[in-house]
């Protein structure tokens, strides 16, 4: 009997580690989520907007605060001093030419942003998912190389524009490599895919990312980052009205 | 004053075809004026009538917070329970229908439209057994047949259709926002293409099941309105205080038409301003026919003038027995105007005129598509009737003056 009961012990003990380590869906999205938000951060970015008319090139620079807070500026000629901030519950547009300040709502949120396959609230939306979501860890893939793992998050509430998600997030990093964006009833809207990665303060980030509208056909937005810089001073001007439309 | 009558009567029969050449030139004016103002008149009519069958419905029903927010077309500022409230109205004799607005983005797929494309679009979702009772498409179908409950359908406007190059059986998809910003992905086919006389409605309109566009949307039974049908005779603003006491507050607002369609009645307003300088100019045109085919008459006749004064008629006589003679000319005139427009008018209530695919790209604010018709307005043709009697005899009033103050030698020379 004693032998029995060592036995069994034993044979936990092998079990206990592995437990112990095993991530949950909900871990992995919080670590995914915080190597993407930052105290502050600051970057140069590009978009190159592929359609069957072409490529689109258009500049821009960005400033984030925390998970809800962000100011986009845009740099490239046609669109020069167009701004979108986003605060802690709107979302405003800026046009120097006409001097007009919008605040963003409803289906205007939906808009391409300048054309691509990204819209506004993609650019600027929250970054915090899991009290949105559901995660369900539904496995493990290599993705390019690099194993990832494979999550399924399914919205728990209504106010989120994707109500289910799949993402392929680095097991070392937690980077995601990949995310696949359905509608409520299953119908794949979008695709994102990292395309290349820089280390920052020790952080995987994207720094080329795809994006394909998946109801739309031949068109792509590929976007660069450079110049990132985290963790730095900015004024909280920086993101109030009167610092967008100065 | 017999006498002067009866100079003016036989002046009238004696030169017959100056008569009636003169009498025709007036008749052709008035006539024109009429046919323009009934014309005009038909369009407003028949404008407001397309804005309540296709548009607004006689009145609405909506959440109160909804109508500032309107171009957002908010799925979650909504009725909760319409089905109830619509019991409620038919308790009272009212007709009434449910009705979800959304906007999203139309996708086209090459594989029935030849290349793929998106758009922002509006869709309607009605309810097929109820809608047609408030809203009068019943009679519109070009192709196709009409919606059924719990189908992935859809039926779209027929300048909207040629467009986008859609035919019936083609596939389309709408991208959308359900109720509390999700998106969602919903495919219809188009099973119907209607031609409605409202261009605004007919070069936009896409429509769908309620029931399938509830389950898309996550709306759990709400609507976004309750559209009301009043009879024609009702008073509208008076029926809105009604129903809106029925409802008994609920966080409900109802609108009447002229309420929700203010801009158009507006720009109507602007409009008519305009349409009044129509009138008038055209309205000028026919005085200035009417004077001048008088003053001609008189003219060619200032030696008949001298030739009376000569014989010993007093000026206030020749004066009156030629404004009597303008005033016969301006009778037959009017007479013969109001009767030719009476008969163009009958032509053009009934069968209106078709100015075919002038406007079709073109937004001129009246809800009128292809075929303007007439209205019968009988007090244009009061008004033109005395109007051209009055003007003959009013600018028969300044040469008859001139020629008087000539004196009779050289009125008998001249030429």
């Amino acid at each position: 009997m004693k032998n029995k009961i060592i036995t069994i012990l034993i044979l936990l003990s092998l079990f206990i580690p592995v437990a112990a380590f095993t991530l949950t869906g909900e871990e992995i999205i919080r670590r995914a989520d915080n190597i993407q938000i930052f105290e502050t951060s600051e970057a140069s970015g590009e978009f190159q907007i592929k359609d069957r008319f072409g490529v689109k090139v258009s500049t821009f620079n960005s400033w984030s605060r925390g998970t809800n807070e962000s100011l986009i500026e845009f740099t490239s000629r046609a669109e020069r001093g167009q701004k979108v901030l986003r605060t802690e519950d709107e979302l405003y547009l800026f046009y120097p030419d006409a001097e007009e300040l919008i605040r963003m709502q409803g289906s205007m949120l939906r808009q391409s942003m300048l054309g691509s396959d990204i819209s506004y609230e993609d650019m600027t939306g929250g970054k915090d998912r899991i009290s949105q979501y559901d995660v369900i860890l539904e496995g493990e893939e290599s993705f390019k190389g690099n194993d990832c793992y494979v999550l399924i998050m399914t919205a728990k509430v209504r106010t989120v524009p994707y109500p289910k998600e799949k993402l392929w997030i680095d097991k070392e990093t937690f980077l995601v490599w990949k995310a696949e964006y359905y509608t409520k009833s299953d119908r794949l809207l979008k695709e994102m895919e990292t395309l290349d990665t820089k280390i920052i303060n020790g952080r995987t980030i994207a720094v080329e990312t795809r994006i394909v509208d998946k109801m739309k056909t031949d068109t792509e937005t590929i976007m660069f980052m450079s110049d990132i810089k985290i963790n730095i001073p900015i004024d909280d001007a920086m993101f109030s009205l009167e610092e967008l439309s100065w | 004053m017999k006498f002067l009558i009866s100079l003016a009567f036989k002046n009238l029969t004696r030169y017959k075809r100056r008569t009636l050449i003169t009498a025709g030139a007036i008749a052709f004016g008035l006539m024109m004026y009429i046919f323009v103002d009934s014309l005009l008149l038909g369009i407003e009519i028949e404008s407001v009538r397309n804005l309540k069958w296709f548009e607004t419905a006689s009145a609405r029903i909506l959440n109160d917070d909804y109508w500032e927010n309107r171009f957002q077309r908010p799925l979650d500022i909504n009725i909760p329970n319409p089905d109830k409230i619509i019991n409620k109205l038919e308790d009272n004799g009212i007709t009434a229908t449910k009705r979800i607005e959304f906007s999203g983005d139309l996708i086209l797929n090459s594989a029935d439209f030849g290349e793929d494309g998106n758009m922002s679009v509006v869709v309607t979702a009605i309810d097929p057994k109820r809608d047609f009772d408030v809203f009068e498409f019943g009679t519109t179908l070009q192709k196709g047949r009409f919606l059924e409950k719990n189908e992935d359908a859809a039926i779209i406007g027929s300048w909207f259709a040629e467009d986008i190059g859609a035919e019936l059986g083609y596939w389309i998809t709408i991208v959308t926002r359900g109720n509390g910003g999700f998106y969602e992905a919903m495919d219809l086919e188009i099973v119907g293409i209607v031609n409605c006389p409202n261009p605004n409605v007919n070069r936009t309109l896409i429509m769908m099941p309620i029931d399938v566009a509830d389950e898309y949307l996550a709306m759990e039974g709400a609507s976004t309105e309750i559209s009301i049908k009043l009879p024609e005779s009702a008073d509208v603003e008076e029926e809105v205080i009604h129903i809106q006491n029925l409802l008994n507050g609920d966080g409900l607002t109802v609108m009447s038409w002229k309420s929700m369609a203010a801009d158009y009645l507006a720009i109507a307003e602007a409009k008519r301003g305009g349409t009044g300088m129509i009138l008038f100019l055209i309205f000028l045109i026919a005085a200035v026919g009417i004077s001048n085919t008088m003053l001609m008459a008189i003219f060619e006749r200032i030696r008949e003038l001298g030739m009376m004064r000569s014989l010993g008629m007093s000026d206030k006589k020749i004066r009156i027995a030629f404004m009597l003679e303008a005033a016969g000319i301006g009778l037959i005139g009017s007479i013969m105007g109001v009767f030719l427009g009476i008969i163009v008018n009958f032509f053009v209530v009934k069968y209106g005129i078709n100015y075919g695919d002038m406007y079709r790209d073109m937004d001129i604010g009246y809800r009128v598509q292809a075929i303007i018709r007439g209205a019968w307005n009988f007090k244009t043709m009061g008004i033109a009737f005395f109007a051209g009697i009055f003007m003959s005899t009013l600018v028969a009033f300044f040469p008859t003056k001139r020629a008087l103050k000539m004196d009779i030698p050289s009125c008998l020379r001249h030429q």
